[in-house]
């Protein structure tokens, strides 16, 4: 009984519980006699188009095309993140220099430097990483640059006064220190590399998944723009699992671990 | 061998500003080689500034301090310090937190192996060599401080309140465990505390500061044999001492 109740109140139970309810709700609308299923497409057709566009391999190229640019483009974007808030954040000079840019730069969309890219790059594969880039890059560096800036003064004290230098100091107790911020700066910028990646697909591409959408659109297949539309969900909750598990095995040491 | 002497040093926060604050003035010591010292004092009185100058964490405005006749600037694995907060690394496991001075140095694996070794036994912490600091109690994260400190093997220790935050028991367990720590290598101790009864049962020498600004009031020598005992703390001699101190900073 108390196992039970244990399960009942569970993460795994309760949270496969919110997806079975939704989902029992979508069917339950679907199967009303007053539904358009042109607009609200029955699960059967949304699964139907899933298996039109998987045999026909477009939904595949959309998916890998669409992954190649999140990755590129997170990987970049995260990559200069660290490099340049790791600086602003320990040296005051570069921190004096740089601070104005990046408190300018910040509360800018990335989406709105879309028509720019165009104007200068055109819409090619380029111009889509690149907005996915600059879009990881300012939000992970503005937490990159937090977590140096927060590494507590008594380990900079104890690590210096056991002779530490200022790099090694950087390297074995800033960087650690700073790690569950620069964890989760990487978690945010996932997150808003798919909604660039999205966006960037619906104003200009021939494949992808923001094409698959729009395509969607323009020939009225609701059903395929539903399950598209749980495809990128799905992906993106599965890369934000994979991240988890490598933040609980980073961060072992932290209080605050979950 | 290591001596530290002060000299003549005097300390002004925001100096030439209106809100400056002097916190030391015209301090004059020695810390002869081997001996453990300890500075009490109230609050304000300045003795923490002065023990982070001493670990060079920051420049005096006046006067200078010098260590076997070499002026202390800036940080030195000569000169260790163990502050009142918790200073170990949480991300490293106790192991790892006893090696770190020597891994700083690009001690090989033999090396750390060694220091680990020898410094987790005495500081008494054998059977949590893996775990991580947060499974420690903070008597134990204390322990973990003090044999960092020892196996990076400085000369001088600068202690800052180190027990401050413990209850009493913990705190009477470690001060003996010091002790014997500090008997097996004899460094230079340098030990703030505003617990008189601590100083006492550790020192040679108190230096008794007054506040604002801080200044050398009284320096007691204690001349209670060693190796000091628990029994110690209750004769008659520990409480005169304990008596006249305490009336120099009540007055």
């Amino acid at each position: 009984m108390n196992n039970l109740s244990k399960f009942l109140s569970g993460r795994l139970f309760l949270g496969v519980l919110s997806v079975a309810l939704v989902f029992a709700a979508y069917i339950w609308l679907t199967n009303r006699p007053d539904n358009n299923p042109a607009l609200l497409p029955p699960i059967s057709d949304i699964i139907g188009s899933f298996r039109t566009n998987l045999t026909s391999g477009s939904l595949m190229t959309a998916l890998g095309a669409s992954l190649f640019r999140i990755s590129t483009g997170f990987l970049i974007g995260t990559s200069l993140a660290l490099i340049v808030g790791c600086l602003i954040g320990w040296y005051k000079t570069i921190e004096y220099l740089c601070d104005p840019l990046i408190e300018a730069f910040r509360p800018i969309p990335p989406l709105a430097y879309i028509p720019i890219i165009i104007i200068w790059f055109g819409i090619g594969e380029f111009s889509r990483v690149l907005i996915i880039t600059i879009a990881c890059f300012m939000v992970c560096v503005v937490n990159v640059i937090a977590g140096m800036k927060n590494v507590p003064q008594v380990y900079v004290d104890a690590a210096s006064t056991m002779g530490a230098s200022r790099f090694q100091i950087f390297r074995t107790v800033a960087i650690p220190a700073a790690t569950p911020f620069i964890i989760t700066g990487y978690r945010i910028a996932l997150a808003a590399a798919w909604t660039t990646l999205v966006a960037s697909e619906l104003l200009a591409a021939q494949n992808g998944l923001g094409y698959l959408l729009q395509e969607g659109r323009r020939y009225f297949l609701t059903d395929q723009v539903m399950m598209i539309i749980v495809i990128i969900g799905a992906c993106a909750f599965i890369m934000d699992r994979i991240f988890r598990m490598i933040q609980a095995r980073l961060m072992q040491w932290s209080e605050a671990r979950e | 061998m290591p001596e530290i002497i002060v000299d003549n040093l005097t300390h002004t926060f925001g100096k030439g500003g209106k809100d400056a604050l002097t916190v030391l003035e015209g301090i004059d010591l020695t810390f002869e080689s081997g001996s453990f010292n300890c500075i009490v004092g109230t609050s304000g009185c300045g003795k923490s500034t002065l023990l982070k100058m001493m670990a060079g964490l920051f420049d005096p405005t006046d006067g200078e301090m010098r260590l076997d006749g070499e002026v202390i600037q800036g940080t030195d694995r000569r000169r260790g310090m163990v502050f009142q907060q918790d200073a170990v690394f949480p991300w490293m496991t106790v192991r790892r937190n006893i090696s770190y001075g020597p891994r700083l140095r690009g001690a090989g694996k033999a090396e750390q192996a060694e220091a680990e070794a020898k410094w987790i036994e005495a500081v008494g912490l054998t059977g949590f060599e893996d775990r991580w600091p947060r499974e420690l109690s903070g008597g134990m994260r204390k322990r973990v401080d003090i044999g960092r400190v020892y196996a990076n093997d400085p000369d001088i220790l600068l202690m800052d309140e180190p027990f401050g935050a413990l209850d009493a028991q913990t705190k009477e367990r470690l001060q003996a465990d010091l002790l014997k720590a500090w008997n097996a290598s004899k460094k230079t101790v340098v030990f703030v505390t505003h617990d008189l009864e601590e100083a006492i049962f550790l020192a040679d020498k108190i230096i008794v500061m007054s506040a604002r600004p801080g200044r050398i009031h009284h320096i007691e020598e204690v001349a209670l044999p060693r190796p000091r005992t628990e029994e110690m703390r209750l004769t008659d001699e520990f409480l005169q001492i304990k008596r006249r101190l305490w009336a120099m900073l009540e007055h």
